[in-house]
């Protein structure tokens, strides 16, 4: 008989650690941080940048007012970074634990949950390098609110940057509507399978209208009235300092 | 020639031996099951190349989809094999033992994790005593409608094997025992453990583990509507949490 000591036995999964541990707590707050404040700033990301479909005085514009909300660098660590840190890697943690098995059980649901897992470390690149790009490197937009429309503009000269940008903007709407589903049904609020049929309908349809005009306000940059919009706008500082 | 039906088994002689694959062509009989196919084997329990082996271990009682022993991995998935009719399976049949459970042998498992979840969400109604109770309280026809279909959970565990969270990582206690939770809180009598049983949900392995990849409601043998039940005790859980949080 093939009696071999170094096969390992499978303990089997442990039952449930009853009134043990922070899991709940930890797990909760990771679904939680997805709509607010991450969800919504991305809803606050793609209405500002949608300016840009106005033309670059209005992207301007638009960047002079997010740049004049008191207290910026709190509202940037405390509102965006920090809890977009948090559920990224605890979105990581939770991917690595989990045992994906699409190829076994090719249902729609299980399928969106793998897409869930990929669609969140794509959308996590994404952002680390839009964020050091946009943010952390080149000409300060906090402070040159006028070069924002050039900035951007700038960065699309190269095709891959432009691939990552539409991938980023597809990654993301994804992962935010399926998260608003996923948040509906694990926290009770669409018991019913009519009910999440209908909000999924509906998430479907708030991921289409995150795409279309994420690629609408990516169109603006490259129409031609806009082509080669120089990093200071003509007469932005005078009106600037005329205002004060 | 006569029809005839293809299975492979992975067998394994004890749980500390390696397994492996045998493969087993039996005549085909009309209204052929699994169940029935490895009866067959047993009769004659000689391999597609001719050797001799033993009948194939496996666990099965009623034979009619009730009883919930005789669920494994048939052509990769998880169901019971009383009612997996060979007609409507692809051939050559796979048969695996659950991959998520210690096996004893063959296609046997170890099932105790659902029964140790079981207990300690105390999934009955505490009527124990040294005197009649009396009869309780009557249940309306509308919430009878309600738990009846979740009552007939049959501890199969196929919502837990084909659920990617119920893995040793996680420890997810499984949907299966959500379900029973709903089921005993929704119980007029019952609810009188409802604050203990979503309190240790709340644990680690509980309900927050849930991915929500919906497979558990898919491969369910008793269409038991498991989605619905982890989304409306998701609710009871966390209304608790805020209570406990704030009230103490």
């Amino acid at each position: 008989m093939a009696s071999d000591s170094s096969v390992t036995v499978a303990q089997g999964v442990p039952a449930i650690r009853a009134g043990q541990g922070r899991s709940f707590l930890l797990r909760r707050l990771h679904s939680l941080s997805g709509i607010v404040p991450v969800g919504a700033f991305l809803v606050e990301h793609f209405i500002s940048n949608a300016f840009a479909t106005n033309g670059p005085r209005a992207y301007a514009e638009q960047v002079k007012f997010l740049s004049s909300l008191p207290f910026v660098p709190v509202l940037e660590w405390v509102g965006i970074y920090l809890p977009l840190l948090y559920h990224a890697l605890y979105g990581f943690y939770i991917w690595f634990r989990g045992e994906s098995n699409v190829k076994d059980y090719p249902f729609a649901g299980n399928f969106m949950y793998a897409a869930q897992r990929w669609t969140g470390a794509i959308a996590f690149c994404y952002i680390a390098w839009h964020t050091y790009t946009m943010r952390f490197t080149g000409i300060h937009l906090l402070t040159h609110n006028d070069a924002a429309f050039s900035k951007v503009q700038m960065e699309f000269q190269h095709p891959w940057a432009i691939a990552f940008y539409m991938v980023g903007i597809i990654a993301a709407s994804w992962h935010f509507g399926y998260g608003l589903f996923l948040f509906a049904a694990k926290w009770g609020i669409t018991v019913s399978q009519r009910s999440r049929k209908a909000f999924g309908l509906v998430c479907t349809g708030i991921t289409l209208v995150f795409i279309t005009v994420g690629i609408l306000t990516m169109s603006s940059f490259f129409k031609p009235q806009w082509k080669n919009t120089p990093e200071h706008l003509p007469g932005w500082q005078a009106e600037q300092s005329q205002n004060h | 020639m006569a029809k005839t039906v293809i299975i492979k088994i992975k067998r394994q002689d004890s749980p500390k031996t390696q397994s492996r694959w045998e493969e087993f062509e039996l005549t085909w009989k009309p209204g052929m099951n699994v169940i029935s196919a490895m009866m067959e084997i047993a009769a004659n329990p000689v391999t597609r190349s001719g050797k001799a082996t033993t009948p194939i271990a496996y666990d099965s009682n009623c034979l009619e989809e009730v009883c919930g022993s005789c669920a494994m991995l048939i052509n990769g998935r998880a169901r019971m094999a009383c009612s997996a009719l060979v007609d409507k399976l692809e051939q050559p049949i796979t048969l695996e033992p659950f991959s998520k459970f210690p096996v004893v042998r063959d296609l046997q498992v170890d099932r105790n994790v659902i029964f140790e979840n079981l207990k300690r969400v105390k999934a009955w109604v505490p009527v124990d005593g040294t005197y009649d109770l009396g009869s309780g309280p009557r249940m309306s026809p509308k919430e009878q409608e309600e738990t009846y279909p979740v009552s007939r959970c049959i501890s199969c565990c196929c919502c837990m094997e084909a659920c990617p969270q119920f893995n040793e990582s996680t420890g997810f206690v499984g949907a299966a025992t959500i379900a029973q939770v709903r089921l005993f809180n929704q119980h007029p009598t019952g609810a009188a453990l409802k604050h203990e049983r979503l309190q240790a949900l709340m644990g680690d392995g509980g309900i927050q583990e849930c991915g929500f990849a919906q497979n558990c409601v898919e491969v369910c043998p008793k269409d038991i509507p498991l989605t619905k039940a982890i989304a409306d005790t998701g609710r009871e859980v966390m209304k608790q949490a805020i209570k406990d949080f704030f009230r103490g």
